[in-house]
């Protein structure tokens, strides 16, 4: 047992408190509980995602706001309102408690007076997935299951198999033939499986469903179990810290499975009923896509509850090459509830906007980061965000994940 | 409500499925193994709308999907038709939509989002 490991025991030791307050599993469709004692996917009866339902009104009595503040730094921090139950299945890599950055010059030229980024390229593996695969990844230790397979567009095939490795856990990896080199080449050191498919995302997700069925491997494909979703929703929480309890006024989050978007928005469900927050004024949720796969669009251009299939799929920010997520109707949900908007980029923009972030701000954002600063250029233009509001821009990972977009 | 749906699939756990969510809804379910059957059975049934598998043990869901389109009954050709596939390949939903299908959908389906789409073809068509 780790050092860090017994000085985390005693100090629930001394906290007297429960390591995490999960009660049950929920289906976001019909409403049917599960148990979290048992492995479960998505919801047999609906076929709808999965969500962790926790007590909040006990945490409410027993979780003081202000000691977590006082913890180690780290997503696990958290601990009270993540789904492991016990401290020896949480693997970590140190993810979590990203810097929020303050981005002046940009803003500045924007006209914005409050233009931040929360930067999560710093998490391991270097991007966002970091958190919910460490969350996933855990439990799935917990529940005793030995092998793990996920379809990928990239980022989340190389923290699944990083993770799946300091949990001691086989890895079977599923991702397109076209996802970028560092994708490929970090989940095969890290011993995964790694098998490239001719195909976008929703291929691959055939494919390891496929095998999951047949095989006895657990699918961690996006809301195909319930618990990636928790480690991402913990940026919710660290926003609600960095902005003393109020949420910010705009969140622009690049979509394409969409569990950080649904994540932040449970986290803000969360924190209001734990009473935590100073008031009930929630943020603009901004989902972008890109233009050459932009289902989530037109869906709420629509004003659709679900999204069509988009034929096609091409854009440079691989994480958005999503033709249709499965859980699409709750994206759209967030979206409506929060009076958001979503909005489609071209690649040529967000190419632009990376070499921006570079050079105006020392920030080399993934494409799809790079897409969010886009996005609010054209939200100023339709006088969608006013000046002084107090908007976080999501930068979900490395540039340097991309080299291939930089070459000569 | 009344309305008949061709339901086209060749795994019991999935026709059971869908056989349940719909019959609650109020649709009748007209059940097809495989896809001769089912062009044999849209031929003396008032069919409303079709949910087809892709993958059939006899003549794909395309194919299935380009003959009822062929059809000489215009109802029948013009019937709303849902493709669902298991394991979505590469092109398979332009396949679908180029073979006459007005919708793909990828497994696993959210049950609420089949509802909505079938709720939305039959209101069209009434």
């Amino acid at each position: 047992m780790s050092a860090h490991t017994l000085s985390f025991q005693n100090r629930l030791t001394r906290e007297s408190i429960a390591l995490s307050f999960l009660s049950n599993l929920e289906c976001s469709g019909c409403g049917t509980k599960y148990s979290h004692k048992q492995i479960h996917t998505f919801c047999p009866l609906c076929q709808s995602p999965l969500v962790a339902r926790y007590n909040l009104d006990a945490a409410r009595q027993k979780v003081d706001r202000d000691q977590i503040i006082r913890r180690p730094k780290g997503m696990w921090r958290w601990h009270e309102f993540l789904p492991v139950l016990s401290v020896e299945n949480q693997v970590s890599l140190g993810e979590g408690d990203t810097a929020l950055l303050r981005l002046n010059r940009i803003g500045n030229s924007l006209g914005l007076s409050n233009l931040y980024v929360k930067e999560e390229s710093s998490n391991p593996t270097g991007s966002f997935k970091a958190r919910g695969l460490a969350a996933a990844i855990s439990k799935a230790k917990e529940l005793g299951i030995k092998k793990v397979i996920i379809p990928t567009a990239g980022n989340a095939g190389g923290a699944m198999a990083a993770y799946a490795a300091r949990a001691g856990l086989r890895a079977h990896i599923f991702m397109p033939k076209d996802t970028p080199f560092a994708n490929i080449e970090e989940s095969r050191i890290a011993g995964a499986e790694v098998v490239l498919v001719d195909g976008l995302i929703s291929e691959a997700a055939g494919l390891a469903g496929d095998k999951a069925r047949n095989e006895g491997w657990f699918d961690l494909s996006t809301f195909k179990e319930p618990y990636r979703m928790e480690g991402k929703k913990i940026m919710g929480y660290e926003l609600a810290e960095a902005f003393n309890w109020e949420l910010p006024d705009v969140i622009v989050y690049p979509t394409g499975g969409g569990t950080g978007l649904i994540g932040m928005w449970k986290a803000f469900d969360e924190l209001e009923a734990l009473g935590w927050l100073k008031n009930t004024k929630r943020p603009r949720m901004v989902a972008v896509q890109a233009e050459g796969c932009a289902p989530v669009v037109k869906a709420f251009q629509e004003k659709a509850a679900f999204c069509d299939f988009w034929l096609g799929a091409h854009t440079i920010a691989s994480g958005l090459r999503v033709p249709k997520s499965f859980a699409d109707h709750l994206i759209l949900h967030d979206l409506y509830e929060s009076k958001g908007i979503a909005v489609a980029v071209s690649d040529e923009a967000i190419l632009e906007a990376q070499r921006e972030m570079a050079t105006q701000e020392g920030i080399f954002a993934a494409p799809e980061g790079a897409a969010t600063l886009t996005a609010i250029k054209e939200l100023i233009k339709i006088d969608w965000i006013q000046p002084e509001e107090r908007i976080v821009l999501f930068n979900t990972g490395s540039g340097l994940k991309y080299l291939n977009y930089h070459q000569p | 409500m009344g309305h008949k749906i061709l339901c086209i699939e060749d795994n019991p756990d999935n026709m059971t499925l869908l056989k349940r969510v719909l019959e609650s809804r109020g649709y009748s379910l007209v059940e097809a193994r495989n896809g001769l059957e089912a062009l044999a059975k849209a031929e003396y049934e008032e069919i409303d709308l079709v949910l087809l598998d892709i993958n059939l043990p006899d003549i794909d869901g395309y194919e299935v999907a380009r003959r009822l389109r062929a059809n000489p009954k215009p109802n029948l050709a013009a019937v709303p038709i849902i493709a669902i596939t298991a394991n979505a390949l590469k092109g398979d939903a332009e396949k679908a939509l180029n073979a006459g299908c007005n919708l793909y959908m990828s497994k696993p389906i959210n049950l609420q989002e089949l509802w909505t789409r079938v709720e939305t073809f039959m209101s069209a068509t009434k």
